[in-house]
């Protein structure tokens, strides 16, 4: 955090949560927030400039286990992004995934502030933690996989949903988690056998569906004031014809009460869950049928995973997912399989607007954006690498606003667009205002974070802002591209970190964690269970589990109470 | 045309260490239109510092050039720790005389590269067009991609007149190389295009090969145990057996083709 | 006397973490449980480095942490190419910090990887890895491979905590029920509880793998009858039994990495991993050696892209093996300085690169002394990684472990300290050059 005082004098701000929608105003800040006025400020000169709060980005893979494999795996992605160290930076490498300087300096160039870790393995989140602790600038945070987990299946089995959400509150706890990953429930572990699930599919030995895990897991999630619902990747991710069993998913949590004004589920990428059609030959676009879903729907949150053209590495929890990818390719393929917990796979995949698939696939999450009629519940993603990487961002940020570069890039795809796909008959072109909901007010306000500072300007917020050097008026596609890629200035807790496009200091960011509080009698019954786990089938023991503090040097926790 | 003469001062490699000088900077095409005075000021590594390259190199310039097509370097001295050379090339011709290290010619796109002796590992790494000459052996990796990719040379012409080390042309996809001498195990790993000629003996070449074709004409020391014999066939006048493979890749993807005495 | 529970031995990549010890006046004086012999041996202890020393006129003289730490820090300065090599036997924490100071000074970082699992992580960039954690071995497997390895040998718990005789939920019987297949150049004492002992003829594992791929693949009829020393029908029985395993796992070690097509022998098993999979669930994971050695390759990968041998002297990371990995650099007299951390190249390069580390100004930080410490220049003593200072590591499977500290030390300096107080050195020197 700095010291002293700043003002960011005549901006052109937009700040969403406080309903300011690209006002010329002044943002006074010390020692590291927003406050109402400064009186000996060192003065940016904002004027004529889009300053937004800086970017919080819901789902992305920065940070362990599988982030790591994907880097050994592929140093031919590490050459593509060197750049020598500086006197300010540390060595940079990699493309779609990028090492955790990199990381850090680069999202921090596009104005982001903090990243949400999608998917942590349990017994390996203290890996995860170590790299979080690598990417300088960015305040973190990471979900642990909690849906394959024996005690959450036999849990869901017999239906002791206590003794479910005290195992969720020990395992968020014992992680330094944020809350309740789901990554093709039931599917995953069934991957351990080489085989993968359906929604109703009965998971092998365990006797229990997916839609049994996920309804669980959403009703134990709710039993704690937890500031984010459960956060889903569905099942049958990436297979043509899954659009009906993602809004079977969705309907799973209608009757949930969720804690706080936000949706009883988070759906995630969900543009590898829009697919019509039987099969690859005649796959088609289901956005419509998704986001109309979610235009007349309240309990359902979702973020786009939009397509950036390219070369990229997948890599997800969703271990069968992977394996028919990498059956398609024929390119290198790691699989990683986590005892007791999860799975994840990882596998090189290259976007090519040649080819009719990835044409309707990059069609389907900028349709997601633009038929969603609210943008409090679309979050632009693409799923950070596996639709594509996250510097990738401005490109979608100018198609979405810009008609014109949609029409323009159509032209040089596959023509299966016009036939298959609805973006050709899409006008609607996002507003600035628009582009900051999605990138940073959605996106706090579904993760629970803005009453922690995050994602807006109120006085109090932590001073994180982006400075894009672009005029409100801007419509030429490119430059809004250049602006949104590069900041003026990116201010990270009321320091300069990064000014015209270079990063100018790397301070370290914070890992926020929750920890879900439950009642002491339902955790002992709970552990009896989960230490019998430990003692018979964990390969590591019970005291050696849990993260320890060493790993969060700069902890901010989140007291999540059980709901009265 | 002009030539550029860059011979390696004595001194380089006189020390406790024979720390490698990386030379990618002194290509034809980079040094074209500079005078003397700016070509020894062109920076290149050795090591972890950065030196003018007067300060290594006794650096001559005689005659001028229109185009970098007409610049020519000589490289002289001990080129034996002389990484790079002409990597990365566009036009133009170097000449070294000696053993040069390793990378030489890797990413090369157009122009020649004579190298009158030896040349070290990575030779050709990459190459996307341009010839290369090695009039001594080539070392392991020849014409190979860098770790990780899944394409090696794709185009250009390669001769080497002796003898080369292992896995050469792994995943090649395009362009021709002449072995003149014998190549180590796994000649043309991951092939899927291009041709690789060997005439002195070779074993366990091929493997995985899913297309391109290789040519033994000289002893096969050791085949491997997943190519299919197809047929008898006259190449250049001569009759081979030819195989199919790599079937340890599945049928679809067996369509490498060797052709072995 | 206390007694410890939990105990991470930081012997090998086992990294077995139930081990329980008895301590009584600072000193581990019995362990109750959980190592095997050798971890056993160094968790009781042995002789230490008394003091920093410099080596003058030939003989290593006593110095203080301060003279050692300052006389390191002035030849790392000098060095044109000064190679950072270890690693692997010590905390992640310290492997930051050496990968921080090779990337401030223009060095080469490397492990003991490039002398042991190097290839396995070449053969990964080349086609990825299908593999899983331990329990899910020790939960699930029904086929285990050891190829090239010994574990009952080099690695005596493993078979007992996560393979061959380990219970879990689908193997509640150990052994009974499942399958062992060894592959090897000789008979060992892993090859005596085998239901299958396959001997192949050295260096001919590449030709081996290859044909047990094209028979999986339906083309058991391009197979020549004997391949690399095996008949052709004990291959059909392999494969038929890899055919049948629900779930297999293939254990390999430097019998393969290191002979024949080295590197590519590990693509080729891998390969034949993916095949595995057209019939059942198939994993596969290297024997990896140092408690830690896996821990450096993530460190490093996560800090420059690379996973070990990292050339950063041109400022970014270049990263290749065989050019520069340590034992080339030394080989080719490449490197004009060495600093050598938790290793022992003295007993474990080829003579042609001792030779090399022998001319050299040599810096070694190291508890114990070991034959590295015979052409040492200077000497730094450090703290016992996982007895008298904690951190983290991670096992061959990749699963991170922190390791406990048992016993206190006034004296001894942990080895991440000792990096990084060579670091603050080499940035005195800078600052005062550049006055």
């Amino acid at each position: 955090m700095a010291d002293g005082e700043l003002l960011i004098r005549n901006g052109v701000v937009y700040d969403p949560i406080n309903g300011v929608k690209g006002e010329q105003k002044d943002i006074c800040i010390r020692d590291g927030k927003i406050v109402e006025s400064v009186t000996n400020p060192k003065v940016i000169d904002a004027e004529g400039r889009v300053v937004m709060p800086g970017g919080v980005d819901i789902h992305s893979h920065i940070a362990g286990g599988k982030v790591n494999a994907g880097r050994i795996m592929r140093p031919e992605d590490g050459r593509k992004g060197l750049e020598p160290k500086t006197s300010v930076c540390r060595v940079q490498s990699g493309y779609s995934i990028p090492n955790t300087f990199a990381t850090g300096y680069r999202y921090a160039k596009m104005g982001y502030t903090f990243v949400m870790e999608a998917a942590m393995p349990p017994l390996a989140a203290r890996h995860t933690h170590e790299e979080l602790v690598d990417i300088p600038i960015l305040d973190n945070a990471a979900m642990p996989l909690i849906d394959n987990n024996w005690m959450t299946l036999e849990y869901i089995k017999s239906g002791d949903t206590d003794l479910l959400a005290a195992y969720v509150a020990w395992i968020i706890k014992a992680t330094k988690g944020y809350g309740v990953k789901i990554v093709n429930p039931g599917g995953t572990e069934a991957w351990a056998w080489g085989k993968n699930c359906n929604l109703h599919d009965s998971v092998p030995y365990f006797d229990v569906t997916p839609a049994e895990i996920v309804k669980g897991l959403a009703e134990a999630t709710e039993k704690y004031e937890m500031p984010h619902s459960v956060h889903v990747h569905g099942n049958m991710l990436g297979h043509p014809g899954n659009f009906e069993m993602t809004t079977d998913t969705y309907d799973l949590v209608k009757g949930i009460k969720p804690y706080r004004d936000r949706p009883a589920m988070h759906a995630t990428h969900t543009q590898f869950h829009s697919y019509g059609g039987t099969s690859w030959g005649d796959f088609e676009s289901q956005a419509k049928h998704i986001a109309n879903y979610v235009n007349d729907s309240d309990h359902v949150s979702i973020d786009i995973g939009s397509i950036i053209l390219g070369d990229t590495t997948t890599m997800t929890a969703d271990g069968p997912m992977e394996y028919s990818l990498y059956q398609i390719t024929g390119r290198k393929w790691t699989n990683l399989d986590v005892e007791l917990e999860t799975g994840s796979g990882i596998t090189p995949f290259l976007y090519s607007g040649k080819s009719p698939v990835n044409t309707i696939q990059w069609a389907i999450g900028q349709e997601l954006a633009l038929l969603t009629k609210d943008p409090w519940k679309v979050a632009l993603t693409t799923d950070h690498p596996n639709a594509g990487p996250f510097i990738g961002y401005p490109i979608i940020i100018s198609m979405l606003m810009s008609k014109k570069r949609r029409d323009e890039s159509a032209e040089d795809m596959h023509k299966v667009i016009f036939d298959r796909a609805d973006l050709p008959s899409i006008d609607r072109e996002y507003d600035l205002n628009e582009i900051a909901i999605i990138t940073r007010g959605m996106t706090a306000k579904t993760l629970g974070l803005a009453e922690h500072g995050k994602g807006h300007l109120g006085v109090g917020a932590d001073a994180d802002i982006a400075i894009y050097d672009m005029s409100p008026e801007e419509r030429d596609a490119g430059k809004i591209q250049k602006a949104f890629l590069n900041t003026k200035y990116t201010i990270k807790a009321g320091e300069i970190v990064v000014k015209d496009g270079e990063v100018v200091a790397t301070p370290p960011g914070r890992t926020i964690f929750v920890t879900p509080e439950c009642d002491d009698k339902l955790m002992d019954e709970m552990l009896v269970t989960l230490k019998d786990k430990f003692d018979k089938y964990y390969s590591v023991t019970f005291n050696n589990y849990p993260v320890q503090d060493a790993y969060l040097p700069n902890p901010y926790e989140i007291k999540a109470p059980w709901r009265s | 045309m002009q030539t550029i003469t860059l011979k390696l001062k004595d001194a380089v490699r006189s020390g406790i260490a024979t720390v490698p000088v990386e030379v990618d900077s002194l290509t034809p095409d980079q040094l074209f239109g500079k005078s003397e005075a700016e070509l020894k000021a062109v920076k290149v590594w050795w090591g972890n510092r950065e030196e003018d390259t007067g300060d290594l190199f006794d650096v001559s310039v005689e005659g001028d050039a229109a185009s970098a097509d007409e610049v020519k370097i000589v490289m002289e001295g001990d080129l034996t720790r002389v990484k790079r050379i002409g990597s990365g090339m566009k036009a133009g011709e170097i000449e070294a005389r000696g053993d040069v290290d390793m990378h030489c010619g890797a990413l090369m796109e157009g122009g020649r590269i004579v190298v009158k002796g030896n040349a070290n590992c990575w030779a050709g790494r990459e190459m996307r067009g341009g010839e290369l000459i090695i009039e001594g052996d080539a070392g392991d990796n020849l014409c190979a991609m860098y770790r990780g990719e899944m394409k090696g040379m794709t185009g250009g012409k390669v001769t080497v007149g002796g003898d080369v080390g292992e896995c050469i042309c792994q995943y090649m996809t395009g362009g021709e190389i002449l072995i003149k001498g014998n190549a180590n195990r796994l000649a043309g790993l991951n092939m899927s295009g291009g041709k690789i000629t060997i005439e002195g003996d070779a074993e366990l070449f091929g493997p995985d090969m899913t297309g391109g074709e290789i040519l033994m004409k000289g002893k096969v020391l050791e085949m491997m145990p997943s190519f299919k014999f197809l047929e008898t066939a006259t190449v250049d006048g001569a009759e081979y057996k030819k195989y199919l493979g790599d079937f340890a890749m599945g049928e679809k993807k067996a369509k490498g083709t060797l052709y072995v005495k | 006397m206390v007694e410890i529970t939990d105990v991470v031995c930081s012997l090998c990549g086992c990294v077995c973490d139930d081990i329980v010890l008895e301590v009584e006046n600072n000193e581990v004086v019995k362990v109750k449980r959980g190592a095997c012999s050798v971890g056993k041996s160094k968790l009781l202890g042995h002789e230490r480095i008394k003091s920093p020393m410099i080596r003058e006129n030939g003989e290593l003289k006593e110095c203080s942490y301060d003279e050692a730490i300052k006389k390191a820090a002035e030849i790392l300065y000098k060095s044109r190419r000064p190679l950072l090599y270890g690693w692997s036997s010590t905390v992640c924490e310290a492997d930051s910090a050496g990968i921080e100071l090779a990337e401030d000074i223009g060095g080469v970082v490397d492990n003991t990887a490039t002398v042991c699992h190097g290839p396995s992580v070449l053969a990964i960039q080349d086609v990825g890895i299908p593999s899983c954690t331990l329990g899910e071995v020790k939960n699930r497997a029904d086929l285990i491979i050891y190829w090239g390895a010994n574990p009952a040998q080099a690695h005596a718990n493993h078979m007992k905590r996560y393979s061959y005789v380990s219970k879990g939920y689908w193997t509640a019987e150990g052994k009974k029920g499942k399958k062992l297949v060894v592959v090897d150049v000789r008979k060992t004492m892993t090859s005596k509880m085998a239901d299958v002992f396959i001997q192949v003829e050295q260096g001919k594992d590449y030709q081996v793998f290859s044909a047990l791929r094209a028979i999986l693949r339906g083309h058991e009829d391009v197979v020549p009858d004997k391949v690399g020393g095996v008949s052709k029908e004990q291959l059909l029985e392999v494969a038929n039994m890899v055919k049948e395993a629900k779930f297999g796992i293939t254990f390999f070690g430097m019998g393969v990495t290191h002979t024949g097509a080295r590197h590519n022998n590990i693509v080729n098993a891998i390969q034949f991993t993916r095949a595995g999979h057209l019939y059942g669930k198939w994993s596969i994971m290297p024997m990896r050696g140092h408690f830690n050695v896996t821990g450096f390759n993530q460190v490093c990968t996560w800090q420059t892209g690379f996973p070990f041998s990292v050339d950063l002297s041109r400022g970014y990371a270049w990263y290749n093996p065989g050019e520069t990995s340590s034992t080339d650099l030394l080989y080719r007299e490449d490197c004009d300085s060495a600093l050598i951390i938790a290793s022992d190249p003295g007993a474990h390069f080829p003579g042609a690169a001792l030779r090399h580390l022998a001319k050299i100004p040599v810096i070694q930080i190291d508890p114990f002394a070991n034959p590295t410490t015979e052409f040492a220049d200077v000497v730094i003593p450090a703290a016992i990684s996982g007895i008298e200072c904690e951190g983290g590591v991670y096992r061959m499977d990749n699963i991170p472990i922190r390791l406990r500290k048992i016993l206190e030390t006034d004296y001894y300096v942990p080895d991440a300290e000792i990096v990084e107080r060579i670091h603050a050195e080499v940035r005195a020197l800078r600052e005062k050059e550049g006055e």
